[in-house]
């Protein structure tokens, strides 16, 4: 049975990858869309099927590959923890690929399209492998293969200079994060007896510090990928520069390989990790979050602004892992299971309505040819059902029932809540709490900031005026991830179900459910009836309208303007005015620069991290290094005497240093 | 239990108007003129439900679905907070957090209603009320937080029920203090003074007026009745921080209900007939202010 599953999950990465062949191979021709979709959309579908099957029976599914190679056998396993990942990458990785064949097949003409579908396979590929993978050189592998992977595809629109910028400073920043990843597994399979994860985990208890420094290092390393602040700098260009149903994966599935690597790590270590390590990630998530969703305010393209959003769903989500690892430590079971689900299914959620988000801001691209927030407007009328599917999509990121982003919210805090009860953790309800709340309604200004400029309103250019509805086969793919949204906040039992037995070993308990997680499993049935009475009321009120207006004069006009006969697009609130009195409210922080006249407001977006502080310094360091140029005078002569310099230093270090 | 929890609820739903009248005729009285009488708001109510509507040709969906979506949500809140001083109708683990993201969802689709005009007016209310609802709701939490530490509780139950009374003598100074946070909050929160005139009529000063320009007929009356409900649902929650109804049967507490949104309309009457609106970038600091309130009422719990 165990062999089976594996066996099905690995039939499922083969048929991807032979989606990503084909596509290579058939390039233009006329079936060659159609081949791909059915290869890699049944590969999810198999390997999704593989990983539910794990989740409904807990069981771990494994298979070891014998290697000679250095660094000992490899093992790929399909564990619960892996399986709730694997299971969203196939489910958004399908949507993405359904969506993303037609999208890019109006490019056919002037691009080499298959290339994106082929490194686009091999990425969802790769992002299964890297949560299956079980030792340390398969996982590195998948690792690199998914970030080459991501730059080869961030770059697809190269004939532009932003994408290019975009993926040289991705590059960068990928692998620095992987350099943190070499120092952490090198120091850590130093103890071990070889460079399997099982070997990892029996060495755990001799690592000096409690696994402090592998602790930090992790939080470099996956801090990178993840996009925690300030590591999150090439987040928002690179997810911005990829087609949209790319950034639908990288920001829902591909970041949230940094969430799986620290969790991974956490549990290898046993589920305790020390008590800084606890508050650093509590405070790396709440400063995320807020800034995240701060920056995302100041945005006017409307990826971008999703993208600063994803910095915030995994501040969330780190405020999630620092409250179950604190849980774990102060000896609250409890709490860590909380924590530990909350950030679980957040990953889940926010892997939902996010790539939903991404898919819709395409669908908007695709129907008005460009992404600036300022020139769209009364896009609902011209693209009703994209507007419906981004209006569940927005409302689900905002964290309000009765949709999913409600419910893994709803579970940090009754996690933090928790915390409140007892004298030593209390310090963390008093700090998380409110940031989640600052958060939470930061986001809901922004989206009401994105929906309403694009979509509602009046045209505010002829694009968006003569703008037309996507054709179906784009919209499906949208719906089918907004019923997921909805399914997920009607009926929450599913996905906590799915996630308490998981967040239990994560915390080092065993996966029977504590009372504490036992109690938001029941108590979900109230959320699903929250949910529900909500709509039953908003029929009740539909009714109750429908009757008063029963008989009475009902008329159309134009919007109230206090009389002025010319009203014109022009006189409505821009992206910029809108979020101003927020930005104002924080100062330097929001990171915009304002312009205004009499006649016009603006606000320019700066990141403060990459703009305002990595660029100058990197700057400061080539110009400190200009100063070391006249070293450098390309005649022969100079270089001997250095050399010769050299032996002199050398030989003298060596007559006062040797013992007498 | 439960038909004492339903009776509080009916007697809210069905008084929750007396608040803005009480307010006004207070506001009346004293600026020295007689003042509409106190029943007006219920006149009102029925006058524009027998009217017809006038819905703008730029708007869609979501300006229709805005009135329905602020009744719907203010009304399921409200069934989360214990009306009766005992407990809530509905009640289970975290169900705070269902109540304060329940009227986030109502404030979410009202400003969507507003946006959906094209209004440069509406536009303007609704980036003033995001922004300043942005504010109010950390300070909401911490007084959650402040209250969850006080009695050990997770849901509004018992956050705000008979465990709180159990613990009274010993957290009364910091619940004190809650309950005058949660009066700045419901101000802001409620768009009243000094944070926002109801009675203003320049369009230019205003922010919940403005976002509704554009209702008529019962949509209109919807919103109205949503606001006086999400007023009386904040004097509800102050009152169980101040008054112990335990004791009290189903009718005492719903008769003691009814007096509280008197007193919180009179109350209400006070500060907007003592003080002006605050300029616009002066109410950030008068909601910090109310949250700072509620930051020390929770420092006086962690001795």
């Amino acid at each position: 049975m165990i062999g089976i599953v594996i066996g099905i999950f690995f039939i499922g990465v083969a048929l991807m990858l032979a989606g990503a062949v084909a596509a290579g191979v058939l390039r233009r021709h006329a079936a060659a869309d159609r081949i791909f979709n059915l290869l890699v959309l049944g590969g999810c579908l198999t390997s999704g099927a593989a990983a539910v099957a794990v989740l409904i029976t807990g069981t771990r599914a494994a298979v070891t590959v014998p290697s000679s190679a250095p660094g000992g056998n490899w093992t790929f396993a399909l564990d619960p923890l892996a399986a709730v990942f694997v299971a969203t990458t196939c489910f958004v990785g399908a949507c993405c690929v359904a969506f993303g064949t037609p999208y890019l097949a109006e490019e056919r003409a002037h691009r080499p399209v298959w290339y994106a579908h082929t490194v686009f396979a091999v990425l969802i590929a790769s992002l299964t492998l890297v949560v299956t993978a079980q030792a340390v050189v398969p996982f590195l592998i998948a690792w690199e293969l998914m970030a080459i992977g991501s730059y080869l595809i961030i770059v697809f629109e190269d004939e532009k200079a932003d994408a290019r910028r975009a993926g040289l400073i991705y590059i960068v920043a990928t692998h620095t994060g992987t350099l943190g990843l070499f120092a952490m597994f090198a120091s850590w399979g130093a103890r071990a007896s070889d460079w399997s994860f099982a070997a990892l985990a029996a060495a755990a208890p001799t690592l000096p510090h409690h696994g402090g420094v592998i602790l930090a290092l992790a939080v470099l390393g996956f801090g990178f990928k993840a996009g925690f602040v300030p590591l999150h700098f090439w987040l928002p260009p690179a997810h911005s520069a990829a087609p949209a149903h790319v950034s639908g994966l990288l920001s829902g599935i591909v970041i949230k390989t940094g969430i799986y690597g620290l969790l991974r790590v956490v549990t290898l270590l046993g589920g305790s990790p020390p008590l800084w390590w606890g508050w650093a990630m509590l405070g790396i998530g709440v400063v995320s979050g807020v800034l995240g969703v701060l920056w995302a305010l100041a945005q006017h393209d409307i990826k971008r602004l999703l993208a600063y959003h994803s910095v915030e769903n995994i501040g969330i989500i780190g405020i999630g892992i620092g409250l179950g690892s604190l849980g774990a430590t102060y000896g609250h079971p409890g709490i860590a299971v909380l924590g530990y689900a909350g950030a679980l299914l957040h990953t889940v959620n926010h892997a939902l309505f996010k790539s939903l988000l991404f898919l819709g801001s395409g669908a908007v691209y695709r129907a008005t040819g460009t992404r600036d927030m300022e020139v769209l407007g009364g896009l609902a009328k011209r693209l009703p059902y994209t507007w419906v599917a981004f209006f569940i999509g927005a409302t689900a990121i905002i964290g309000v029932p009765p949709l999913n982003g409600f419910v893994s919210e709803w579970l940090v805090y009754v996690g933090l809540f928790r915390s409140a009860q007892s004298r030593d953790t209390l310090r963390l309800a008093a700090l998380g709490v409110p940031a989640l709340a600052l958060i939470g309604a930061l986001a809901l200004a922004c989206f009401a900031k994105v929906s309403g400029v694009v979509f509602l309103g009046h045209a505010r250019s002829a694009s968006a005026r003569d703008a037309r509805e996507v054709p179906r086969t784009l919209l499906v793919p949208m719906f089918v991830l907004a019923g997921a949204c909805v399914l997920l906040g009607v009926a929450p039992g599913f996905g906590i179900l799915a996630v308490v037995d998981v967040a239990a070993t994560i915390g080092g308990g065993t996966p029977n459910a504590t009372p504490e997680a036992l109690q938001v499993v029941r108590d979900s049935a109230w959320v699903s009836g929250v949910a529900l009475a909500l709509l039953a009321l908003l029929a009740a009120g539909w009714l109750v309208r429908r009757i008063a207006l029963r008989g009475r004069v009902v008329r159309a006009v134009e919007t109230w303007g206090c009389g002025y006969p010319l009203p014109s697009p022009r006189m409505q609130y821009t992206a910029s005015s809108f979020a101003a009195p927020l930005l104002s409210t924080f100062g330097r922080l929001s990171g915009v620069v304002e312009t205004s006249s009499a006649s016009a407001f603006h606000t320019e977006p700066v990141d403060l991290v990459l703009d305002r502080s990595a660029i100058p310094a990197w700057h400061w360091v080539r110009r400190a290094a200009m100063r070391l140029r006249p070293i450098q005078q390309g005649r022969l002569h100079i270089y001997l005497l250095y050399v010769m310099v050299a032996v002199v230093v050398l030989l003298a270090y060596l007559a006062l240093a040797s013992p007498r | 239990m439960i038909l004492s929890a339903l009776g509080s609820l009916g007697a809210l739903v069905v008084a929750a108007p007396v608040i803005p009248g009480v307010a006004t005729k207070t506001r009346a009285l004293l600026t020295g003129r007689r003042g509409p009488p106190l029943w007006q708001p219920y006149a009102d109510l029925r006058k524009l439900m027998r009217k017809g509507a006038t819905y703008s040709t730029t708007t869609t969906w979501a300006f229709r679905l805005a009135p329905l979506a602020v009744v719907a949500t203010t009304l399921l809140a409200s069934a989360i907070v214990p009306l009766d001083g005992r407990r809530g109708l509905v009640s289970f683990t975290g169900d705070a957090v269902a109540f304060a993201y329940l009227l986030g969802l109502g404030r979410f689709l009202l400003v969507l209603g507003a946006l959906d005009t094209g209004s440069s007016f509406e536009g303007m209310g609704t980036s003033r009320e995001v922004s300043f609802a942005s504010l109010v709701e950390p300070g909401l939490f911490v007084a959650l937080v402040a209250l969850g530490v006080a009695t050990e509780r997770l849901s509004l139950t018992g956050m705000f029920g008979m465990e709180l009374w159990q613990r009274w003598p010993v957290v009364a100074p910091s619940v004190i203090l809650l309950a005058v946070s949660l009066f700045v909050l419901m101000l802001a929160e409620c768009a009243r003074v000094p944070v926002d005139d109801p009675s203003t009529h320049l369009e230019l000063t205003m922010i919940h007026e403005v976002m509704v320009l554009d209702h008529s007929g019962p949509d209109l009356a919807f919103i109205l009745y949503a606001n006086a409900l999400k007023m009386a649902v904040f004097a509800a929650l102050i009152l169980d921080l101040i008054v112990p109804r335990a004791a009290l049967g189903a009718w005492g507490s719903a008769a003691v209900l009814v007096g509280a949104l008197i007193a919180s309309g009179i109350a209400v009457g006070i500060v907007e007939s003592s003080m002006a609106r605050l300029r616009m970038p002066k109410v950030p600091l008068f909601i910090a202010g109310g949250t700072a309130l509620g930051l020390f009422g929770l420092i006086l719990l962690l001795q």
